[in-house]
Formats: C-alpha cells, sequence, structure tokens
C-alpha cells in the first residue's frame, strides 16, 4: 500500500517535469497528452488517472509556481503597506514565480480562466481563481479603507477583470525587464483601489511615500 | 478668477498677433479656456492623470497656444484652419503628459499673478522640464530593483530605507549603506519605462508641431526643441550622469570644499544610479537657519567656482545651477550633485565663447558684434537690425557687469537681478532667442547661476574666480 502511493508520486512528478519541458519547448497548444505520456514513460490512459486534461496539467504546474509565491509573498508583508501596493506585490510576486514559465503560460491562462468560459474549465482552474480573490479579499479587509470590508461582487468582478488583463499584458510583454508590466499592475491595482471608496480616489497621495519637503 | 481676468488680458494683449485675430483676443482667449474646459481625457494610457484640469494648467495652455498663434497668424486661412487642428491635438497630448502637471501648473499660476514677468520664468520653467514620475511604493521599487541589480535591493544593500528620502524628477532617491561598508549612498530609481514614454510623447508633440509652418524664428526653435529632446535622452541615461559625475567630480580637490559625489556602478544601470551620499542641506532650508553673510559668501564663491571649474577644465555647461541641486553641507563644504542636465561643449562652441570673451574684454565694438552675430547663429537680416543687436548688448553687459566689477559683486542687489530678469523677458517677447544651441545652455547657465547668488545674497569676486579659472580666453588675453 505504502509503495503504491509513493510510486504514484513519483509517477505523478514525473508527468508534471515531462509536461513543463513540453510546454516550455513545443508550447501548450501543439503538446498532445500523448506525447506527455510518452515523456513520462505511460501508457496514455494511465495519464487521465494522475490529469484528467492538458489544462488541469498546466494549472497544477502554475498552482505549484503560485504556491511558492504566496509563501515568499506571506513572508514579506510587512503590514503597512496601503492596499494598493499589498495587491502590488501579491500579484508582482507571482509573477515573478510564473515568469519561468512565461512562454506558455499564457496560452494556458487564456484556456482555463476565460471570461467567456461558462462553467469552471478544470478543477484546478477553479480553485485558482478562488484562492486569489479570498487573498485579495483578506488584503481588502486589512489593508483596505474602513468602509470597505467586505467589497460586493461588482467589486470582486472588476478585480478580476483587471487580473486577467494584467496577466495577458504580461504574457505578451517585449519590454526591457518587463517593466511596462510594472506600470500597468501599479495602475490597475490603483484605478481598483480608487474604485473602491470615493476617498480614496486617486490612491495613495504623493507624500505617503516621499518626504516632499527634503526636495526643493 | 475675476481678479485675474484683467492681467491675463494684458498679456494677452502684448502678443504678437495680426490685426484681425487682435481685434478681440480676450474673447478668443475665453473660448479657449471654456473648450480647454470640455476637453475629454484622454484615453491613450490607461488612467493618466488629466493634466490640464486645473485653471492654472488652463492658463499655460491658452498661453502656449496664443504663442503658437502668433507664429502662424499671418498664414492662409486653409494652412491656419490645418494649424488650429494640429493645436488642439498638441493640447490633447499635452493634457496626456501627467509628469508635466507640475511644471505646467507652476507656468499658469506665475502667468496668472505675475503676467508682467511672466514671459520670461515661463521659459524658464518649461527650460528646466521639472518632471514629477509617479511615486513608488516599496513593492513596485523592489520589483524594479530586482530587474536592474539582480537582487532585492534588501539584499543587494544594508540598511535600505523603504521610503524615499527625495523626489527625483523621474522617480526617487533612497538611503542605504553598501553592502558590508559604512558607506552611507543615495540611489536614484528610475520609475519604470517613464524615460521612453517621455520620449515618444516628445516625438509625438514635435510630428504635430512641424506641419504648422509657422513663420519667423521657428526653424530655429525646433533646432533647439530638438536639442531639448537630446537633453531628455541624456537626462533618461543614469549611466550618462554617472560618467559625467565622475568626470566633473576629478575636476576639484579637497582644498575646494566642493563635492561631487562618487558613483557606485557596480550597483548601478541606466535607470538605478548609487551615489555617494552627501548629508546637507538645501538652499531654502539653508538659508532658515539664518546664515552669517560670511557663509553665504563662502558658499557663493564655491557655487562661482562649481560652475566656471566644470566650464573651463571639463568643457561642461552646467545648464542647472538651481537650488535643487546643492546641498550645503554643515562642514561649509558644497554639494554638486546633479549632472543630469550638462551640456558638452563642442570644439567650436569653446572657440565661439573665448572668441566672444576676448572680444567683449578687449572692448573693440566691431568685434563684438561680430560675436553676436556668430554667436546668435543670425541671417544677413537679422543682423542688420539694430535694435536686436542693441539688446543683445544689454544682455552681454548683464552677464558681464559681476564679472568686470572690481572686488566682490554683491549679487544679493535686488534691481540687479531685476534688471536681468527684464532683459531677459523683453529678449523671449520679441522672440530674440535664436542662437547656437550650445548658447542656450550658456544662457540658461549665466541666468540659474545668478539667480540662485542672489537667493542667497552673497558677495563674490566673480571676477577674481573668472581669471582663475578661466584658462581658455583669459589664458591668452592676460
Ligand atoms: N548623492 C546624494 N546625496 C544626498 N542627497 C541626494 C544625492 N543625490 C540626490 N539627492 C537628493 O535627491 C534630490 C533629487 O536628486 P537629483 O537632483 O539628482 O534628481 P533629478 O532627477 O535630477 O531631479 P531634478 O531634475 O529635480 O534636479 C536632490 O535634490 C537631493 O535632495
Amino acid at each position: 500500500m505504502r509503495v503504491t502511493a509513493e510510486k504514484k508520486r513519483e509517477t505523478r512528478r514525473r508527468i508534471v517535469e515531462g509536461a513543463r519541458n513540453l510546454f516550455n519547448d513545443k508550447g501548450f497548444e501543439q503538446t498532445t497528452t500523448r506525447d506527455i505520456a510518452e515523456a513520462a514513460g505511460i501508457a496514455a490512459g494511465t495519464m487521465f488517472n494522475y490529469f484528467p486534461t492538458k489544462e488541469a496539467l498546466a494549472m497544477t504546474i502554475v498552482d505549484e509556481a503560485l504556491q511558492e509565491a504566496g509563501t515568499e509573498f506571506e513572508g514579506r508583508l510587512r503590514g503597512d503597506e496601503t492596499l494598493d501596493e499589498a495587491l502590488f506585490a501579491h500579484v508582482a510576486v507571482g509573477l515573478r514565480h510564473l515568469a519561468p514559465h512565461r512562454n506558455y503560460v499564457g496560452e494556458v491562462l487564456e484556456t482555463a480562466l476565460s471570461p467567456f468560459a461558462r462553467e469552471p474549465v478544470c478543477e484546478q482552474a477553479q480553485e485558482f481563481r478562488v484562492s486569489h480573490l479570498e487573498t485579495v479579499q483578506e488584503l481588502i479587509a486589512s489593508h483596505g479603507p474602513p468602509t470597505i470590508r467586505t467589497p460586493s461582487v461588482m467589486t470582486m468582478h472588476l478585480y478580476w477583470t483587471l487580473y486577467l488583463g494584467v496577466l495577458s499584458f504580461w504574457a505578451a510583454d517585449e519590454s526591457p525587464n518587463r517593466e511596462d508590466t510594472l506600470v500597468v499592475l501599479d495602475e490597475s491595482m490603483r484605478l481598483f483601489v480608487g474604485s473602491l471608496s470615493p476617498e480614496s480616489e486617486n490612491g495613495r497621495e504623493v507624500t505617503d511615500v516621499v518626504d516632499v519637503t527634503q526636495n526643493r | 478668477m475675476s481678479s485675474m481676468s484683467p492681467r491675463i488680458a494684458e498679456l494677452i494683449d502684448a502678443l504678437p498677433v495680426e490685426p484681425d485675430e487682435a481685434v478681440a483676443p480676450n474673447a478668443a482667449f475665453q473660448g479657449l479656456l471654456q473648450e480647454l474646459s470640455h476637453k475629454q481625457v484622454p484615453i491613450g494610457r490607461l488612467n493618466r492623470l488629466w493634466v490640464l484640469g486645473t485653471l492654472q494648467a488652463k492658463i499655460a495652455a491658452a498661453y502656449f497656444a496664443w504663442w503658437l498663434r502668433g507664429g502662424y497668424a499671418s498664414a492662409d486661412k486653409r494652412q491656419r484652419t490645418l494649424n488650429e487642428t494640429h493645436l488642439k491635438a498638441a493640447l490633447k497630448l499635452l493634457g496626456g503628459m501627467s509628469y508635466l502637471r507640475g511644471a505646467i501648473m507652476k507656468a499658469g499660476q506665475i502667468m496668472a499673478t505675475h503676467p508682467d514677468v511672466a514671459p520670461e520664468q515661463f521659459a524658464d520653467v518649461l527650460g528646466h522640464l521639472h518632471f514629477e514620475a509617479p511615486p513608488m511604493h516599496f513593492s513596485l521599487l523592489r520589483e524594479f530593483v530586482r530587474s536592474e541589480l539582480g537582487g532585492d535591493p534588501e539584499d543587494v544593500f544594508d540598511q535600505f530605507e523603504t521610503r524615499a528620502f527625495a523626489a527625483a524628477s523621474l522617480g526617487q532617491v533612497h538611503r542605504a549603506r553598501l553592502k558590508g561598508t559604512d558607506q552611507l549612498v543615495a540611489i536614484k530609481v528610475q520609475y519604470p519605462n517613464i524615460g521612453r514614454t517621455i520620449r515618444d510623447d516628445f516625438r509625438n508633440l514635435l510630428a504635430l508641431l512641424t506641419p504648422m509652418r509657422l513663420s519667423g524664428d521657428w526653424d530655429n526653435l525646433k533646432a533647439q526643441f530638438e536639442d531639448i529632446r537630446h537633453m531628455l535622452d541624456l537626462e533618461t541615461d543614469y549611466e550618462q550622469e554617472a560618467e559625467n559625475l565622475r568626470i566633473a567630480r576629478s575636476a576639484f580637490t579637497e582644498d575646494d570644499g566642493i563635492v561631487v559625489p562618487r558613483v557606485f556602478p557596480e550597483v548601478s544601470t541606466r535607470r538605478v544610479l548609487t551615489m555617494e551620499y552627501v548629508g546637507g542641506l538645501h538652499l531654502e532650508k539653508f538659508l532658515s537657519t539664518d546664515p552669517s553673510q560670511e557663509l553665504r559668501d563662502q558658499f557663493g564663491h564655491k557655487i562661482c567656482v562649481s560652475v566656471l571649474r566644470v566650464q573651463y577644465s571639463k568643457k561642461f555647461v552646467y545648464a542647472d545651477p538651481q537650488p535643487g541641486n546643492y546641498l550645503f553641507m554643515p562642514d561649509g563644504r558644497l554639494g554638486f550633485i546633479d549632472f543630469g542636465s550638462c551640456h558638452f561643449q563642442s570644439d567650436e562652441d569653446i572657440e565661439c565663447l573665448a572668441d566672444a570673451e576676448r572680444a567683449y574684454l578687449g572692448s573693440s565694438p566691431e568685434a563684438v558684434r561680430k560675436t553676436y552675430v556668430r554667436g546668435g547663429d543670425l541671417t544677413p537680416k537679422q543682423a542688420a537690425d539694430d535694435t536686436r543687436l542693441k539688446m543683445y548688448g544689454q544682455w552681454a553687459d548683464w552677464a558681464w557687469e559681476p564679472v568686470v566689477h572690481e572686488g566682490p559683486f554683491d549679487f544679493g542687489d535686488r534691481d540687479y537681478f531685476r534688471r536681468g530678469a527684464s532683459l531677459y523677458g523683453e529678449l523671449i517677447r520679441r522672440r530674440y532667442m535664436r542662437s547656437r544651441p550650445s548658447n542656450t545652455w550658456l544662457i540658461k547657465c549665466i541666468y540659474g547661476l545668478r539667480a540662485m547668488l542672489a537667493h542667497l545674497k552673497a558677495r563674490v569676486d566673480l571676477g577674481a574666480i573668472f581669471r582663475e579659472e578661466n584658462t581658455v580666453s583669459h589664458g591668452q588675453d592676460a
């Protein structure tokens, strides 16, 4: 019994590894489940016992990367951030951990997280969405304006739309070190925070960050 | 609003316009204001601030529009209509340049309250092109520094302060210690992508203004505009600034008491500049400590040496001697910090200037006249314009006054500065500012230096410093 569990884990790892390399080399669309099974040295049918779809497999890879990111993010949180900074950091750290998969992750997310999908493409995608939004809600509760502790469905929808926008921008960003993504992310998060309550319309003020009296 | 309107009307009346347009400048101005206030926020970039939202900014924009219109007032109707379309687009573009918000508002404010001195100060504001990047919170800064320096700021440096201690025009400045040392450093970090944004915007602005076929000195202005663009390129490149700092630093010895911060290239890039931290006060704060006349004179002396030294020994025109770029250190030394906007003189520039200096000091009117024609890059027609040459003469007299003066010159003399300011304004009003691009920087330098010293109310023997530092024309002349 114990051996089987270990063996299973081992097989699963081989599948994930193989898929990661194949996605990277050939892209997500071009890679077939048959290719992955071959690379992992198993029968195509066996694959489905582990991952019902290619999307589920890819989202597992994404999820693993984002879990590491989540740990880093939490360790870094100082507590005195403004809400837009906290939201920025949450996404930015995630993107950094996804960077090694950037070649294909856009395609994966496009399918898995499509806003047009009537129902979740796969369980992993749904889990990813739920856990990401939960973190956002927690951040709003801990860092947001006192008037907005429980954001509305519309608010969260706006957030998700902005987030997907940032993801798609990032996936295609050709600027040096993808610096443009940082700007789009910064502006998106400020826009979002600005929409939360009238008082925080302009996001943070210059004085929040810079002691202007020091200079001229 | 009502109290400023008449003065603005005066300002507009004073602008050069054709008779048919001059009938109702005030009405036209009001119309433009109205139109501006109904303009929509441009959609270009996500969440860009609409810069022309405030009244001050609208006044500045209206002034800009009037100034441009003055340049094509005599064009035919078709061309004028076309120009109006371009003008509208240019204003729209300007409205999206959020990093110019402060500069534009300041210009408008000055014009709203002092239309009589407005033109020169307006040009001054635009001349400094003071940008304002949006502030960065630490998480953004960290991601950016990480991609620039290959590690988190907390790891690359010791005691990295998460809050910026000063704003820079394209970003912000943080304090830290060099890893494993006691060396305090100032780390200037550019807002991501701002350099490219500014360059693109200015390229577009020029593209809109070019087909307007403005009359008069437009070609020369365009050349100067190109020069400003070139300057922007330099200013957005911290590697260039680091190189300038290195050169400037080598011009001073410990005895000079002038500190140009050392650069640490191993932790610097094009967008991150790490330098030795210079602890000191800016001019305003320094003055608020009520310093003695003696101390002010000593600092004034150092400021003059700083500018002339880099000019004559390193071929730099320090175009920006303004309060933000000097730090008054508690031990009496002067921190000389910002080398983002330095103009390198070509051999021809230097020769041209040396000729002018020799001619002026040799007091031969004919030789002086020749240097105006050459330095001003004048057409034969312009060279025959006596009023123009007379004004150049007055400006030169003003600029030279402290140099030819025997002994220390009192820069705090309000009358001296006021004369210069009104001359400068008059030159701009008459559109006499045409000149070799290098002169533009020189004029900014001369004017900026005197403005600084006036503020400091310092008495400085500029003649003696000039004779000491100017090895180019003076050496041969003495
Ligand atoms: N080496 C330094 N030591 C101490 N303070 C510094 C140093 N460099 C910069 N600063 C501080 O940061 C401010 C902005 O720096 P700097 O003038 O170099 O930036 P800038 O982008 O060129 O801004 P501006 O165009 O407004 O002058 C300075 O006025 C000063 O207060």
